[in-house]
């Protein structure tokens, strides 16, 4: 085990928790009121908006958000506690495995969802699902990936998986990224 | 904190070495090669984007052609709210009365077909998507609509009324009989009309076009067989009209 996970763990969990946090307070305020802008919805593509009034975005009937809100706080407490010197014992890491895993389908749902189904991007959401990948991967490697091959290339894995997406969004997009430039 | 952890040995470290195999520490994730493959997928990534740009810069509005006069963009039975008088502009839309991007496009839609009146052809598809609960309804009542030469009307007020049922879990069907009453409609003709066989199949038959077409997402929209790869800004529509518009003259 290594320090540099619990540094990992926090900061991408930190991230994923203001994210899920931001996302919750945007949605109480567009249930507030209808008409609100939320702050990331920047145009036609990068819009919230359009993302936090889909059915996908209550995939258990109930606000997505809440989901990370849990789920990014035992992501952040499992880091701080690895930092702090706490040797956890094996069914932790296999509880967070279990949830890694279950957040990391969820999160390829919903980029599917998002970029093919409703047709835009919410950047709140998106740093969510680069996090939770993340979290998914080095936890997947912490527990069974000590000394293989895949260890020794974890970032080049991860980078490539991330360029996967990358390029699947900038081909759906090709032509509204293209007029920014 | 770092200073203090990275010379020695962390007790944190012991533990783990003693459960796990102890051929190697966990360090092994960040060594050697690994950085370098890291940051050549990165920089290639990089240059391909930068040498697709360069290659697009031209003719990417070329994409997806298909005929003008292919006859999965405008059947017989087509629903064409504006007709040219030349008929070399036809622009196509694919919809479904629930999306929200189509509601968004709406206004640009109206206001450029006033502008082009007798100018372009515009003809709407139904293309309800599964994961809108009235949108099947909604096409349904607009076809119903149609079968009384209400049609537009009918596009007109569930675009307008769109935030109102929009995004509902439970059928709307009850207020689009509303909007069809409003609208003057014969009831008992539409009653019969809306749930009728041929009029669902009617609505199937636009969308198996459309998923023939390529068309995954609403709207979608055709300009003389092409597909429009931008979003339909009015700004964006105008353009692409006007462009094609000159081609034609």
């Amino acid at each position: 085990m290594d320090r540099r996970l619990g540094w990992l763990l926090t900061t991408t969990g930190a991230v994923g928790l203001v994210a899920a946090f931001v996302l919750t307070v945007e949605k109480v305020r567009l249930l507030q009121d209808p008409g609100y802008r939320p702050t990331c919805s920047i145009n036609p593509i990068l819009s919230c908006g359009s993302i936090m009034a889909s059915d996908q975005a209550e995939a258990f009937g109930f606000p997505n958000p809440v989901l990370g809100l849990i789920g990014f706080t035992v992501v952040v407490t499992t880091g701080v506690a690895v930092l702090a010197g706490a040797v956890l014992p094996r069914w932790w890491w296999i509880g967070l495995q279990a949830g890694a895993v279950l957040g990391a389908v969820f999160v390829h749902w919903l980029f599917f969802q998002s970029v093919y189904r409703i047709g835009a991007l919410c950047p709140y959401c998106m740093a969510v699902w680069v996090v939770t990948i993340v979290i998914c991967w080095y936890v997947t490697l912490h527990n069974f990936g000590r000394g293989r091959t895949v260890a020794k290339y974890h970032s080049t894995i991860l980078t490539a998986w991330l360029l996967v997406l990358t390029a699947l969004i900038g081909t759906e997009f090709w032509d509204f990224w293209r007029t920014l430039l | 904190m770092t200073k203090k952890a990275k010379p020695r040995t962390s007790a944190f470290n012991a533990p783990a070495r003693r459960a796990g195999p102890t051929r190697r520490p966990a360090r092994g994730w960040w060594r050697n090669g690994n950085l370098m493959l890291t940051v050549t997928l990165v920089a290639a990534a990089v240059i391909a984007v930068g040498a697709f740009l360069l290659v697009d810069g031209t003719g990417s509005e070329a994409e997806p052609v298909t005929g003008a006069a292919d006859p999965r963009l405008v059947r017989e039975d087509s629903h064409r709210l504006d007709v040219a008088a030349d008929g070399k502009v036809t622009l196509v839309e694919f919809l479904d009365f629930e999306c929200e991007s189509c509601g968004a496009a709406y206004p640009s839609v109206e206001r450029l077909r006033k502008e082009y009146a007798g100018r372009i052809t515009y003809v709407v598809r139904y293309f309800p998507l599964p994961n809108h609960t009235n949108a099947q309804n909604a096409a349904q009542a607009a076809e119903a609509a149609a079968k009384q030469d209400k049609f537009e009307a009918m596009y007109a007020k569930l675009f307008d009324t769109q935030k109102e049922w929009g995004e509902a879990r439970t059928s709307h069907a009850d207020t689009f009989a509303g909007y069809a009453e409003q609208l003057g409609l014969d009831m008992t003709r539409y009653g019969a009309d809306v749930t009728a066989p041929a009029t669902v199949e009617r609505v199937n038959r636009d969308k198996a076009d459309g998923t023939d077409l390529g068309v995954q997402g609403t709207p979608t929209f055709f300009l003389n067989g092409k597909r429009l790869q931008v979003s339909p800004t009015y700004a964006n529509l105008k353009k692409a009209v006007d462009d094609a518009l000159a081609a034609g003259a």
